[in-house]
């Protein structure tokens, strides 16, 4: 069975600066295996050792997202190889077009049977990426994935859903979104990142993965912090409690909530 | 002794801050297999941002590092201020001197390291992010003592002929092998500093600057609430790096926080018309070791050398806070010496002792012996009270024309002393104590 990791090299949303009119700048933030993607690779590295599968890691942007500490920190985390489309005409690109990019490198990498995604991004959040990627190679998507195992040729995945736990079995090719506990992913040791760089990395040229220019792009106008309401901040003094707790409600009678 | 087990490396690096990436970098260029292993996903993620770094010896790495390396400005100008609650007195020295060749620059270590640790990577080394070190393996030594023949992290071990602790001022790895003590609370200080985001040209205009030049200041007086210490308050492209550095002995004996000391300096109206309107972007602490020479220990021992702050070298003089290029300077040091050992076949202590000579010749400890003496004079007590009144109280007798007629300064410099508690004797004292270590 070959398995593909989708997973994004993306900016550390703590290094991200947010303004006090909430404009965030991404300027200073270092790259790294987004948060929720190790899942995937542990959940497809598992899947894999019980089917005698082979792990190949995808990942698309711009230019920078190929160096050396990049290759081996998805390289050491379980892939048998590695697939990178790094272009600077990727640098900001939607997630529509990114699903776009990586289903012409699934195409390109050939005989897949199954694509692992994360939930989203760390740092934007699209959640939809792996969805689009599903419809984009005209296969099933199925997301929420709580686990995965192999039945001959199927897979029988359990997703989560409002109020329970529902089996499926998918025959044909499909992409999954794993949700963000669905494993304990392991934490990549020495042996593990200096075996990394032995393993072999392709580089996709983007252009010949033939991907249609998009018909529109979306980008943000505007980013606001999230809104507190009319909070008004008062702190009372819990040394004496009964005192705080006729203040309490005091407060709270003289703003008319009781 | 057991049959030797083949090395993964000649020589493992612990640690991917300046000292570490240096060291790695010249082991390399002179043909040895290096990793250096960093316990952040990437070099500087861990470390406490920004500074001034004096550059000249890294000039000696990588000759002209500054047209290169993502350095954000060349200090011409360096200020020391005395602060009193309602005063700034301060001393200006700017000159063109400091700019050509480059003396110093600021560096924000987020940008930094990563550039030092590349340069590392481009030589040959092996770069291992997101890895600590859990501990030393070792064998028993020449002569009963540990040799250390590689490093564990979680299950994996991975083997070297030489292993360089050079994982910061806490140094797990020195400590692990009784290298250094615990360190008497008077040889540490602990660091605050926040990194404040304003505009290149307000900051141009505020410090008086133009293009790539950058300014230093040094604060000390009331900015530390009279605790032993000092503050300084440098300038990046875009950013200013703010910070105090407070004696902990002092700092545990005052009852107060080191926040609420950084705080106080935040709101003081000494510093406000250069913070007006910045925000605080970026926020740490750390330990910073003070005790000049005196903190060096052994640095050298079978199989491992010591480098950077792991070794104790940092200066702090009250003035300046130096310890990236005594970091620097070491790792050249030990990183030649390394060569020399292996090429011989020898890297028990002896072996390596060229380490030590070399920065017994060089300026590392040199600078540590000329500068052994600031921590003890900075014990003295006015420096962070009673002088900055003192000096207020002059420029105030000069300045402050209150249509009364004027004295001479000598005149007013001496009315100014018999209202200060300080007295003659003890200025005199100090003075020379001041000449004498800095
Ligand atoms: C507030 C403050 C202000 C300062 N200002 C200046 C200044 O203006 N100019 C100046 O020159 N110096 C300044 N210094 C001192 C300077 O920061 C240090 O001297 C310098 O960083 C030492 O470099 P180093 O490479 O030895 O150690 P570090 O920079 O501390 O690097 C050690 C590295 O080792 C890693 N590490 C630690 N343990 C492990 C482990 N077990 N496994 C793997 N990795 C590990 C750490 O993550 C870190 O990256 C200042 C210090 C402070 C606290």
């Amino acid at each position: 069975m070959k398995i593909v990791v989708a997973y994004k090299w993306a900016a550390n949303p703590q290094d991200a600066e947010v303004g006090p009119d909430g404009t965030v700048d991404w300027s200073r933030a270092k790259g790294a295996v987004s948060e929720y993607d190790p899942v995937a690779f542990e959940l497809a590295r598992v899947l894999a050792d019980t089917c005698a599968g082979e792990v190949v890691g995808l990942t698309v942007g711009a230019a920078a997202i190929d160096t050396p500490l990049a290759r081996k920190a998805a390289l050491s985390r379980g892939l048998d190889s590695l697939v990178m489309v790094a272009d600077d005409a990727l640098r900001g690109a939607d997630g529509t077009r990114i699903a776009a990019v990586l289903a012409g490198a699934v195409r390109a990498i050939g005989d897949v049977d199954v694509v692992v995604a994360g939930e989203s991004s760390v740092d934007v959040g699209d959640r939809q990426v792996a969805m689009t990627l599903a419809a984009q190679l005209g296969w099933a998507g199925l997301n929420a994935v709580r686990a995965v195992t192999a039945d001959g040729g199927s897979l029988v995945v359990e997703r989560e859903v409002a109020g329970g736990v529902e089996t499926v079995v998918a025959g044909g090719p499909v992409v999954l979104a794993a949700t963000a506990d669905a494993a304990l992913p392991r934490v990549p040791g020495m042996k593990e990142i200096l075996g990394a760089a032995k393993k072999p990395t392709q580089v996709l040229d983007l252009a010949a993965l033939d991907v249609p220019a998009p018909a529109d792009t979306i980008a943000p106008v505007s980013t606001a912090r999230p809104d507190t309401g009319n909070r008004q901040g008062v702190m009372l003094d819990a040394a004496d409690l009964p005192a705080a707790a006729a203040q309490l409600t005091a407060a709270l009678r003289q703003s008319g909530v009781l | 002794m057991t049959e030797a087990v083949e090395p993964d490396f000649d020589v493992i690096v612990v640690g991917a801050g300046p000292a570490g990436s240096v060291a790695a970098y010249r082991l390399a260029q002179q043909g040895l297999s290096v990793v250096l292993i960093e316990r952040g996903e990437a070099p500087g993620s861990k470390n406490l941002s920004g500074g001034v770094l004096y550059g000249r010896v890294l000039d000696q790495v990588f000759p002209g590092f500054a047209d290169e390396a993502p350095v954000e400005r060349r200090i011409t100008r360096h200020v020391t201020t005395f602060l009193t609650p309602d005063s700034a007195v301060s001393l200006d020295f700017r000159s063109d001197r400091l700019a050509e060749p480059v003396n110093a620059v600021t560096v924000l270590r987020a940008r930094f390291d990563p550039w030092l640790a590349s340069k590392a990577e481009e030589a040959g080394v092996f770069l291992m992010a997101g890895v600590r070190v859990d501990a030393l393996l070792t064998e028993p030594g020449p002569d009963g003592s540990p040799r250390v023949v590689g490093v564990r992290a979680g299950e994996d071990e991975l083997r070297a002929r030489v292993v360089v602790a050079a994982d910061g001022v806490n140094s797990f790895l020195a400590r692990d092998l009784g290298l250094r003590r615990t360190e008497p609370t008077n040889h540490l200080a602990v660091g605050v500093k926040t990194v404040l985001r304003l505009p290149r040209a307000v900051i141009e205009d505020r410090f008086g600057l133009t293009g790539g030049e950058g300014a230093a200041h040094a604060i000390v007086g009331d900015c530390t609430l009279g605790i032993g210490g000092g503050a300084f308050l440098y300038t990046n492209t875009e950013s200013l790096s703010l910070g105090v550095v407070l004696r902990l002995d002092d700092l545990v004996r005052s009852g107060r926080t080191a926040i609420e000391v950084f705080e106080h300096l935040l709101e003081h109206p000494g510093l406000a018309p250069y913070l007006r309107d910045a925000q605080v972007t970026e926020y740490g602490s750390h330990l910073v070791a003070e005790g000049g020479a005196a903190m060096v220990g052994t640095i050298a021992t079978h199989g491992m050398v010591v480098v950077g702050e792991a070794a104790g070298l940092t200066i702090n003089s009250g003035l300046t806070v130096r310890g990236m290029d005594l970091a620097i300077g070491s790792a050249i040091a030990a990183a030649d010496a390394i060569v020399e050992a292996v090429a011989a076949g020898d890297v028990t202590a002896s072996g390596l002792a060229g380490y030590r000579r070399r920065l017994e010749a060089g300026f590392v400890l040199r600078d540590m012996a000329t500068y052994g003496r600031a921590p003890k004079f900075l014990e003295r007590t006015g420096m962070y009270g009673a002088y900055g009144e003192l000096a207020a109280d002059v420029f105030h007798g000069v300045f402050g024309l209150d249509t009364t007629p004027r004295r001479h300064l000598l005149g007013v410099a001496r009315r100014a002393l018999k209202e200060s508690p300080v007295t003659v004797r003890q200025l005199i004292s100090d003075g020379w104590a001041g000449v004498r270590a800095l």
